[in-house]
């Protein structure tokens, strides 16, 4: 009886994890971008030396303020709103640093006409909706209107930086890293979890020993059991996310968004 | 030879001791508090959305008001709309009581419906529209409608999570045997204006 409620729980748990494999690809009804590095020209309109040129301004940003922000040009927004499909790709690249959540998304969809800056919560006190939108109507649609999208996302950039560190000791402020998470710690939490039974059986068996003079062999447990506490621990060292940017490779560093930001057509 | 026996048992209970909370927490008996707190936390961020829609509106209806003072049935409209979702005290079981809720969406509904109205109206007068006050009013207020439509979907995204795992084992025997006052919460719907075809005059 007990076995067999143990099959079915076995079988549940395999088909609950088929289905939900299943579903979430169901899920996935809009297909987003790769996030290939600060610049993902999916539009193709930048030139090359424009597109090494941004990059480089919006690398020199994240090393002064560790701000992190992604320009994106779409071919198509796939019949989604532009604030709509913003939301979802700036969670889906997770751009800014986590527990900061310092990232902006810059969004063209040069088919649909229109443009959207996507601001981290982090950020949406140096950056308000006001200000992003005021950046897409005084400095973007002109440029856009005129036909030079390039000159727009140049504009554009320009602005949302010199927002971004306009206030110098906020910038320093944002430019430091996090401290620790408890999470971070918790490998050696546990450690002393275990640690005090451990000493305490080892003392024990020693004062034994001295009276004894054996060698237990009991001892060879409990760095079995240590072993493998540890490994299963490790799972939550997973949540300290590495910066993005590192190198020559590129990715978000793990900051949320909540909808901040402003949209323009032209 | 028999105490260190003894003294290995010790050990062996102890571990035993230390590991029966891990393995509940491994089978997940924190899982319903803890999407519980989720759902609430994101469901204070759709209250702080709303009450930021409601503190823009003064300012709007001030700038409004400045072009286009003889529009005063949208007007009033709007004021009244948000008068009542201002005072409109929410309870604290909001979140297990479809009454509530429905009356909470309902009072916000119509203050959506109410500011719609407004911005429609606005259409008429090409001054206001492009006055530097009214075009920064419009980009909050839009910038907050998003943001609200955000916190309506996360908090609808935490719920399913949450109202999941009541429902579902584990956590459904978790529920009668620990936690036997968790009850499911209420999501949002889609408001009833929103599903109306617009009407096309030609």
């Amino acid at each position: 009886m007990r076995e067999l409620f143990f099959v079915r729980l076995f079988l549940l748990t395999f088909v609950c994890a088929v289905l939900g494999a299943a579903t979430s690809a169901l899920a996935k009804d809009l297909e987003l971008p790769a996030l290939t590095g600060r610049v993902v020209d999916g539009a193709n309109i930048l030139s090359p030396t424009d597109e090494e040129e941004l990059i480089t301004s919006l690398k020199n940003l994240e090393g002064r303020s560790s701000d992190q922000i992604v320009v994106v040009t779409v071919p198509s927004l796939q019949g989604y709103a532009i604030e709509d499909f913003g939301i979802r790709l700036a969670r889906h690249w997770e751009i800014g640093q986590a527990g900061k959540d310092n990232g902006v998304l810059l969004i063209v969809a040069p088919i649909e006409r229109k443009v959207r800056i996507e601001v981290g919560r982090g950020l949406e006190g140096v950056l308000p909706d006001a200000l992003a939108g005021l950046i897409i109507q005084r400095r973007i649609l002109p440029a856009f209107k005129r036909g030079d999208l390039t000159e727009g996302i140049k504009l554009g950039i320009e602005d949302i930086q010199a927002s971004l560190l306009g206030d110098g000791a906020e910038v320093a402020a944002r430019s430091k890293k996090p401290d620790r998470q408890i999470f971070s710690y918790l490998p050696f939490i546990f450690f002393g979890f275990w640690l005090v039974p451990f000493v305490y059986f080892v003392s024990s068996l020693n004062r034994d020993r001295r009276v004894s003079g054996r060698v237990p062999g009991g001892v060879v447990i409990v760095p079995g059991s240590f072993g493998r506490a540890q490994d299963h621990w490790h799972g939550p060292g997973g949540f300290s996310r590495s910066p993005g940017g590192f190198g020559g490779g590129f990715s978000g560093g793990g900051g949320s968004f909540g909808g901040g930001g402003a949209s323009g057509g032209w | 030879m028999t105490l260190m026996i003894k003294k290995l048992s010790d050990f062996l209970k102890m571990m035993i001791v230390l590991l029966v909370p891990l393995g509940l927490v491994g089978c997940g008996i924190n899982n319903i508090p803890t999407f519980e707190e989720q759902a609430k936390a994101s469901w204070s961020n759709v209250l702080n959305q709303y009450q930021r829609r409601s503190d823009l509106i003064p300012n709007l209806i001030e700038t409004v008001k400045g072009f286009a003072a003889h529009e005063k049935k949208v007007l009033t409209e709007v004021v009244e709309a948000r008068g009542k979702a201002t005072s409109f005290q929410i309870p604290k079981d909001i979140l297990t009581n479809p009454q509530s809720f429905e009356q909470f969406q309902k009072i916000q509904g119509s203050l959506s419906g109410a500011l719609g109205r407004l911005l429609a109206v606005v259409e008429r007068y090409p001054e206001l529209k492009s006055s530097q006050n009214f075009l920064t009013l419009q980009t909050q207020l839009e910038g907050t409608e998003n943001r609200i439509a955000v916190a309506r979907g996360d908090y609808i995204q935490s719920v399913k999570h949450y109202n999941t795992e009541l429902k579902t084992i584990p956590g459904r025997w978790w529920r009668s045997l620990v936690y036997p006052d968790s009850e499911p919460m209420e999501v949002f719907t889609v408001e009833a204006e929103k599903t109306k075809v617009p009407e096309v005059k030609f």
